[in-house]
């Protein structure tokens, strides 16, 4: 099942990472509280400049980003309708387009990632073209911290598979215009096992300050933070975007795949073996491996590891060979890490019912499958507080769904001694666990549990090895609903909160300045409607607007008077606009 | 369809005169195109706007493609400039095929303003190749690039002087925008600029394979998305795009025209936001064109504000109270 299976469709590119970092730090904000930690005359200014100092003396590499992640030069390389990859298909060529806000749940670390967006686009309108209208947000999973452990440059050690799905349906055209492969994925789709489309695209190679020579402490990043602090004194929009490698697989999306990270057959990565975390899927006739994320390059000129060959095995059975050259650099971003090894009717017999693992020429264990293995369903949540909500996982014995009465360990590892729950697996080889959002009405909280099967179950995150979810609950903030909705109270403890963390809102809209914030009133009522919390464009992108914070907000909205739109008092103490300012103080169009 | 004095380049002066006119020609196209894009009613054609705003994209690209080959020869671009900033209605610079640019709100007039001056080089793919090509006094754009090219490739390599006022991707328009230290960045900037404007003399798509402008536009004009089809040319006109006409702001024509003296003083004002605005940008702009890189945020910034007032300008209503104007994109100089 899923995009191991055939038909597929194979792209190679680059993306854009533009985040705000400045709330990456505790001595910048809150993540609990959601708050931006101010100074503490509570000035936007001087927390801004001190975010600017940062760059140069605590590593704060993008206090100007957009969240933006745009694909560019990002195109279809090759695709597999089952006879192999093919690079003659009409598909061959077209442009594959995706812009999204990358979000981390938890601010913080590294292991939340996620991107909302509206669609992802592969070929272009009139084309050969499947266009994938969101569904769900992507994730980010199976964090590869040594998959490039040479080219130490921030998080360009690492890689990460990104992943969502498409139901089928109007959302999901598919245009095949003379391309067999998109025909293909067409006729796939008239199944009823088939719930759509999965896109899975592993991130690498990042290069930060556009300077591949970039490494942590070494001059050459010196010079370029230091060179980016001076853009930022000054003045103007200055982002830092960091860039990386992609290649990536469409294909089908399964009863009992979920959505959002990889399912299939689980081939975990030993505790400091060489190689990441693989899947893998039995085909008629072949053993279908899922390389993207696994073989270390030796550094940023992408040259791929030689690991000699590596043998694959069910049970203590050699049953394939992966060669140097199905692993090398060509092959990788050729099919985007994706290998098919033919398999004899009796190899194919052993796969079935033996566990999986690859070793290397000494016979060391790198990768080994355990038959249960655990993905998440629901890997990113967000909660108001005291809102219930309900975790779940998918359990597959094998690759496919696991019976009922499997026992999954939730372990919470946030708390300072981490609880753990179990509940089985229903007929789906399914486990839910309930949860509510954290009950104190001071600060919020960021839960991380473990889901495993294993026993005892894991009491720490390994991105390799364990399936993990988050929960993040916001505080309700009920003492800030309840303030008298003054432009005052909306900005000290609603809009502040934003306009320090990211400058970029100084390009669309003021958000110190009532006039502005009142003129989009609509759109602004529009932008944070939790109805839309989702799309791309939902404000604010970190999606930390508080239940308090939202009333307080559209207390103040509701309170515009109709015609002049901004309160009387509003307008009477705001003071006119310089020349210099002029143009900026009309952004108060509609 | 822009017709260009046909003219050899035999000396760097030559060249340097060439790439100027080609960064007014390409910075020329902005304002119609930006006039039109801001003029179409919020949420509304919502595939005409992915189109336009693609244009303008690589429209800023070229722009900027082009001054970093005018730097890497020693030259000096002059943006901000009463001279050379581009007056509506007028020509664009060194036209003299007798195109008159409009300021058009979003409209049938706007869209094939746009197709006449993307016109191909050797005609549209569906219909027969302008006779007029074939005179001598004339080149079209893409021709005017060739013979810039051919005159750059015959230059030493010690004309070109690297990282002389380089604009890189490193902030914006990340994999579009690239400096250029020799002839080969050159003829790798004039390939995409001429590709991307007219795509391919069998095929509407540029070197990405994403939709030329001038078929872009064409899409727009007859609200049909050109479709790849199994005929010998390749495509057909097919489904509707989904255009609206009516989803503008009641714009007027050419606002530099116009006499604002009669209006609210809401409008006047407004225009004198957009005009600010812009002149700000053409001023950031020249300081990052000419050796201060680190302005170009600067100029993103004014960008952004040319937006927002031509946003409030366009719900200002004029006098009559039924029409509203466009930014008029006047240079003030300070």
């Amino acid at each position: 099942m899923s995009v191991l299976e055939t038909p597929r469709i194979y792209f190679c590119g680059q993306t854009t990472f533009d985040p705000v970092t400045t709330n990456n730090y505790p001595r910048n904000y809150d993540e609990m509280g959601a708050q931006t930690v101010m100074t503490p005359d509570g000035a936007v200014q001087p927390f801004r400049d001190a975010a600017i100092a940062d760059v140069t003396s605590n590593g704060n590499w993008n206090p100007h980003g957009t969240y933006r992640s745009r694909f560019f030069n990002t195109k279809i390389l090759g695709v597999d309708v089952g006879n192999g990859t093919s690079t003659t298909d009409a598909f061959v060529g077209a442009p594959v387009n995706f812009l999204g806000m990358l979000v981390d749940l938890e601010p913080y670390g590294s292991m939340s990632s996620q991107l909302f967006f509206d669609e992802m686009s592969f070929g272009i309108d009139g084309g050969c073209q499947v266009a994938a209208n969101c569904s769900m947000r992507m994730i980010a999973r199976q964090i590869n911290f040594a998959r490039n452990p040479t080219y130490s440059c921030i998080a360009g050690v690492a890689s990460v598979v990104w992943q969502t799905s498409f139901p089928k349906g109007a959302s999901l055209p598919l245009y095949a215009r003379g391309s067999q492969a998109i025909a293909a994925l067409s006729h796939a789709l008239d199944d009823d096992e088939v719930l759509g489309l999965t896109v899975r695209w592993n991130a690498y190679r990042t290069v930060y300050y556009d300077d591949i020579n970039c490494r942590n402490g070494n001059p050459v990043m010196k010079q370029e933070s230091g060179a980016l602090q001076q853009k930022l004194l000054g003045g103007g929009f200055q982002p830092n975007p960091a860039r990386s490698r992609v290649v990536g697989v469409l294909g089908l999306w399964r009863k009992a795949d979920a959505p959002q990270v990889i399912g299939d057959r689980g081939l975990i990565q030993r505790a400091a073996q060489r190689i990441a975390t693989a899947s893998a899927r039995l085909a008629s006739n072949a053993l279908v491996v899922d390389l993207g994320n696994s073989i270390p390059e030796t550094g940023p000129d992408l040259a791929k590891k030689d690991l000699g060959t590596l043998g694959v095995f069910a049970g203590d059975t050699q049953i394939a060979a992966l060669q140097p050259g199905d692993y090398d650099r060509a092959a990788y971003e050729q099919s985007a890490g994706i290998v098919t090894l033919p398999l004899s009717p009796a190899s194919q017999q052993l796969a079935q019912t033996g566990d999986l693992s690859i070793r290397d020429a000494k016979g060391i264990v790198l990768l080994q499958e355990s038959a249960l293995h655990v993905c998440e369903i629901t890997p990113n949540v967000y909660l108001n507080q005291g809102d219930p909500a309900t975790l779940q996982v998918q359990v597959l014995s094998r690759g496919v769904p696991a019976s009922a009465g499997v026992a999954v360990h939730w372990v919470n590892t946030s708390t300072s001694s981490p609880t753990s729950e179990t509940t089985l697996t229903d007929s789906n080889g399914i486990a839910a666990l309930s949860v509510t959002g954290a009950s104190s009405n001071l600060v919020g909280q960021i839960d991380c549990y473990i889901a495993s099967t294993t026993t005892p179950p894991p009491s720490e995150v390994s991105t390799q090895q364990t399936a993990y979810l988050w929960v993040r609950t916001l505080p309700a903030d009920d003492n800030v609903g309840g303030l008298p909705p003054t432009w005052e109270n909306v900005y000290q403890n609603v809009l502040y909160n934003w306009h320090a963390m990211a400058p970029c809102m100084d390009n669309w809209l003021r958000l110190d300045d009532p006039q502005q914030v009142a003129a989009y009133a609509a759109v602004i009522r529009q932008l944070t409607d939790p109805a839309n919390f989702e799309k791309q464009r939902f404000m604010p992108v970190t999606r930390d607007l508080t239940a308090g914070q939202r009333t307080l907000l559209y207390a103040w909205l509701d309170s515009l008077k109709a015609g002049s739109q901004v309160p009387e008092a509003v307008l009477q103490a705001t003071a006119p606009p310089t020349p210099a300012e002029m143009s900026r103080a009309f952004r108060a169009g509609g | 369809m822009i017709r260009l004095a046909k003219k050899s380049l035999t000396s760097m002066q030559d060249a340097h005169s060439a790439l100027q006119t080609a960064i007014q020609i390409e910075f020329g196209t902005l304002p119609p195109y930006l006039y039109a894009l801001y003029s179409i009613l919020p949420d509304t054609n919502a595939a005409t706007t992915r189109r336009i705003k693609a244009i303008v994209m690589q429209e800023m690209i070229h722009f900027c493609l082009d001054c970093n080959i005018l730097n890497a020869l020693g030259g000096s671009p002059t943006i901000a400039n009463p001279s050379v900033v581009p007056h509506y209605p007028g020509p664009l610079p060194g036209d003299l095929g007798g195109l008159t640019i409009h300021l058009y709100p979003f409209s049938m007039p706007a869209v094939q303003q746009g197709m006449n001056i993307e016109t191909p080089e050797d005609g549209p793919i569906d219909f027969p190749q302008d006779k007029l090509l074939a005179t001598p006094q004339y080149q079209t754009i893409g021709q005017f690039y060739a013979e810039l090219d051919r005159y750059l490739a015959t230059l030493p390599a010690s004309a070109w002087q690297a990282n002389r006022h380089q604009i890189s991707d490193a902030q914006y328009l990340v994999g579009n925008l690239f400096a250029v230290n020799s002839y080969a960045d050159a003829h790798r900037a004039i390939v995409e600029i001429v590709s991307e404007g007219e795509g391919g003399p069998k095929s509407p798509l540029d070197f990405q394979g994403e939709l030329a402008h001038f078929y872009r536009f064409e899409e727009i004009q007859r609200n049909q998305l050109l479709t790849k089809a199994d005929n010998p040319k390749g495509y057909a006109w097919g489904a509707p795009l989904g255009v609206d006409w009516a989803s503008a702001y009641p714009a007027i024509n050419d606002p530099s025209t116009h006499d604002f003296s009669q209006d609210p003083p809401a409008a006047i004002a407004a225009q004198k936001a957009c005009n600010m605005a812009y002149s700000q940008m053409l001023c950031e702009l020249q300081r990052a064109m000419s050796g201060e890189p680190d302005r170009l945020g600067n100029a993103v910034r004014a960008m952004f504000d040319l937006r927002m007032t031509a946003l409030h300008a366009l719900n200002t209503p004029l006098a009559d109270g039924k029409s509203v104007a466009g930014p008029a994109f006047l240079f003030i100089p300070n």
